[in-house]
């Protein structure tokens, strides 16, 4: 009888699964990959819109509802998002807190660039990000690694799920394999071009596509430039032969046109997030629209 | 690959001359040989695929690896998780100083030109304000928050004036910011959370001056005090934001407090705040709130202050340029009775009104321009008579270099009734706004 009584508890208790995880990222991208790699396993919901600044995303109150909801919270980490402590706090809900169980940091196992030195660690410089860059995800591979997270996180949440998770991540990690070699080789050819950038957002997209940063329309990271940094911004332009000002969109698009102008090129907004722009809908998105822009740009330039 | 993909197209033209073979002497036809070989080849591209994923994924573990043994020997490589700028910096500062709170200094400089050439806080530069701002957790649910305030101010009597230096603390509580049954509690000295401008410290205000309805009812600064403060988001079926707050304070409101008694008034003072946020759309958000206040205006338990208030937020931004365009409307009211002893004794009770409300437009990336009407009645008796009066039409402009560093300038026309008299003055005045340190909080509706 014992022995029927424990049986029955084991199949009554069911395998701990939830029927769909409750998913608040911070952003749109990250939105996107738990999409990927949960499927129909996640519910997702991205705080920040697309063309927003995710450095300055106003943390309404009707964000702390969302919040207290979540199963997961997905984040960039790092000092990028400091909006994110005070909601994590008005949430009221230990899980969410740094150490919880639903707490994901996306900078986990990345590589960081533009790691300051300790000297660097000053206002003087900017409004710096003293863990380095937090602009990762615009490396197509640091999304594998992203990916690859959310896919351990979801593992953890919802054990009875977690092969299906590591095959989305798998399928994920090999179909971004392709791509990125794919849009390599459609930018390869034009060797090593020299850019300007608005804001210091797209260290680690110009070091995989072969674009070379030779100067910054801002005199330093959130500081809005003078007309004799502007000016300053051309001439090194010129000198490196630098012809495109790649802008995100919450750029002063009539600051990077005035320096494109000047410098005989052209101001290029590209995608810094899904939904950014039109037709950017997906991680991939991202990339397919900022290579096509970019080769478009390079065909009009004659580069 | 090429080496697959070769090997296939010779076991396919094999398997073609077999078929041509078998096809006389009775074996499978060609075409289902062909469809078998290609869903082999099919295969074996997969596990290639799989097998350069598995490799990347080796190498990603190596590079993780090195990088961790590179950063648990001390070295400057970063780890992502947080850890890695601070850990280089451990040696240099030893571990207590990297528990130190996080320390943010605000700066608030001024100066101003006035008609009234009597008033001698006009007409010159001033300190207005420097803030000392420390946090830190205390422990795992709890924060603690300590904030001196430091400036000069100038007193005048008859025709001489007198500047006074002063510190003392704003704020300085524990916040129990994860309790269950959706509880947060505060304990120590406060902002009270009457309304929306009170919870602001002076460098955060959206303007020069305080609106001078909170002037008039809560403080020159605002009504500060002692006590504990309970806060509560309700559960509801619509999953809207409701939070209720209420604290239990003294009726001292620290060095000013005109509607409450002061030191000598009996204790304790209730004041209460409900909020509901409603999201119109992506871009724009509604703010409503009541507010409620129950004191005593000396030690007489028959002298009581009553005070209400209503607020209402709303923002917009541009969803083409969320960073470069927005528009805040925000508006307060205060409906108050208190008692107040007159020279030939008794309790009178005087009631009073006042309000404001404020547009402010972004119109270019680091550019707000505003305007503001203020109207208001006093409920201290003390400085005013029951008939007083004063409104003030105010607009400005603040330039941001970062959220770091703003300069404001704000021309306020001001129109007085007092003592049965009445007069003007028109003022301009310049501020200076700066923060050192850490990134500051504030709240969502204020722009840095």
């Amino acid at each position: 009888m014992q022995r029927i009584l424990v049986a029955l508890f084991f199949l009554l208790v069911p395998i701990a699964s939830f029927a769909t995880a409750n998913v608040v990222t911070t952003t749109p991208i990250h939105a996107d990959l738990v999409r990927k790699i949960g499927g129909e396993h996640v519910k997702v919901e991205s705080l920040m819109r697309g063309p927003e600044n995710a450095h300055n995303v106003i943390p309404k109150p009707s964000f702390i509802i969302k919040l207290r909801k979540a199963d997961l919270f997905v984040h960039t980490g790092l000092d990028a998002e400091p909006w994110v402590p005070v909601l994590l706090k008005s949430a009221r809900r230990d899980r969410l807190l740094p150490g919880g169980e639903a707490y994901v940091d996306l900078s986990a196992g990345i590589a960081l660039k533009e790691v300051p030195e300790r000297g660097e660690l000053t206002r003087a410089q900017g409004d710096i990000h003293v863990y380095g860059n937090p602009h990762y995800a615009l490396d197509p591979l640091n999304g594998i690694r992203m990916a690859r997270t959310i896919a351990e996180a979801l593992a953890r949440l919802d054990p009875a799920h977690a092969e299906s998770f590591d095959a989305s991540y798998q399928a994920f990690a090999r179909r971004m394999h392709r791509l990125v070699e794919q849009w390599v080789a459609r930018l390869e050819p034009h060797g090593r071009v020299p850019v300007a950038t608005y804001h210091r957002a797209w260290t680690y997209f110009l070091d995989r596509f072969f674009l070379e940063e030779v100067a910054e329309v801002e005199p330093k990271p959130g500081i809005a430039p003078g007309p004799r940094h502007l000016t300053e911004c051309v001439e090194r332009m010129k000198a490196e032969g630098a012809r495109i000002v790649i802008l995100t969109t919450f750029s002063n698009e009539k600051n990077g046109q005035l320096v494109a102008q000047r410098a005989g090129g052209r101001a290029l907004v590209l995608a810094q997030e899904v939904n950014a722009l039109p037709n950017v809908e997906e991680y991939e998105d991202i990339f397919e629209h900022n290579v096509e822009a970019l080769l478009a740009a390079y065909r009009e330039l004659g580069l | 690959m090429a080496r697959s993909v070769s090997c296939g197209v010779m076991c396919i033209a094999l398997l073609g001359w077999a078929g041509v073979a078998g096809s006389e002497t009775g074996e499978p036809p060609i075409g289902a040989l062909v469809e078998e070989m290609r869903s082999m080849s099919a295969r074996v591209e997969a596990l290639e695929r799989e097998r350069e994923a598995d490799q990347d994924r080796i190498r990603e573990l190596e590079d993780a690896l090195a990088r961790w043994e590179s950063s648990s020997r001390g070295g400057g490589e970063a780890d992502a998780a947080s850890g890695g700028a601070s850990r280089g910096l451990v040696g240099a500062l030893g571990q207590g100083n990297l528990l130190n709170p996080e320390i943010t200094v605000f700066g608030d400089l001024g100066g101003s030109l006035s008609t009234d050439g009597d008033d001698k806080r006009f007409n010159r530069f001033n300190l207005r304000e420097f803030e000392l701002d420390f946090r830190a957790a205390v422990a795992p649910w709890v924060d603690g928050a300590l904030i001196l305030a430091l400036g000069e101010e100038i007193e005048q009597e008859g025709g001489e004036a007198e500047i006074h230096s002063h510190v003392h603390i704003e704020e300085g509580y524990l916040n129990f910011h994860t309790l269950p049954y959706d509880l947060a509690l505060k304990a120590g000295k406060f902002r009270a959370s009457f309304g929306r401008n009170n919870l602001l410290h002076t460098h955060d205000l959206p303007q020069v001056t305080r609106p001078l309805a909170v002037e008039a009812f809560l403080g020159p600064e605002g009504l500060m005090t002692i006590g504990g403060s309970l806060s509560y988001i309700v559960p509801n079926p619509w999953e809207r934001y409701i939070e209720v707050v209420t604290e239990v304070v003294n009726s001292d409101g620290g060095e000013e407090s005109p509607i409450l008694g002061g030191p000598n008034a009996r204790n304790p003072a209730l004041v209460s705040h409900m909020k509901l946020f409603e999201e119109l759309g992506d871009w724009s958000s509604l703010e409503l709130g009541g507010s409620f206040l129950f004191g005593h205006t000396s030690d007489d338990t028959d002298s009581r202050a009553y005070l209400l208030g209503l607020d209402a937020t709303y923002l917009w931004r541009d969803p083409s340029r969320p960073d470069l365009r927005s528009l805040l409307l925000q508006g307060e009211l205060f409906w108050g009775t208190n008692d107040w002893e007159p020279e030939g004794g008794g309790i009178d009770r005087n009631r009073s009104l006042g309000f404001y409300g404020f547009g402010q437009y972004q119109f270019a990336q680091n550019w707000f321009a505003g305007l503001r009407y203020d109207y208001t009645e006093f409920p201290n008796l003390e400085f005013h008579d029951s008939d007083d009066s004063e409104w003030a039409l105010s607009s400005w402009i603040s330039w941001y270099l970062s959220e770091f560093l703003r300069l404001r300038l704000e021309y306020q026309h001001r129109s007085f009734d007092r003592f049965g008299g009445g007069g003007d003055q028109d003022n301009l005045m310049l501020q200076l706004t700066f923060a050192l340190g850490a990134h500051p909080a504030h709240p969502y509706w204020v722009n840095r």
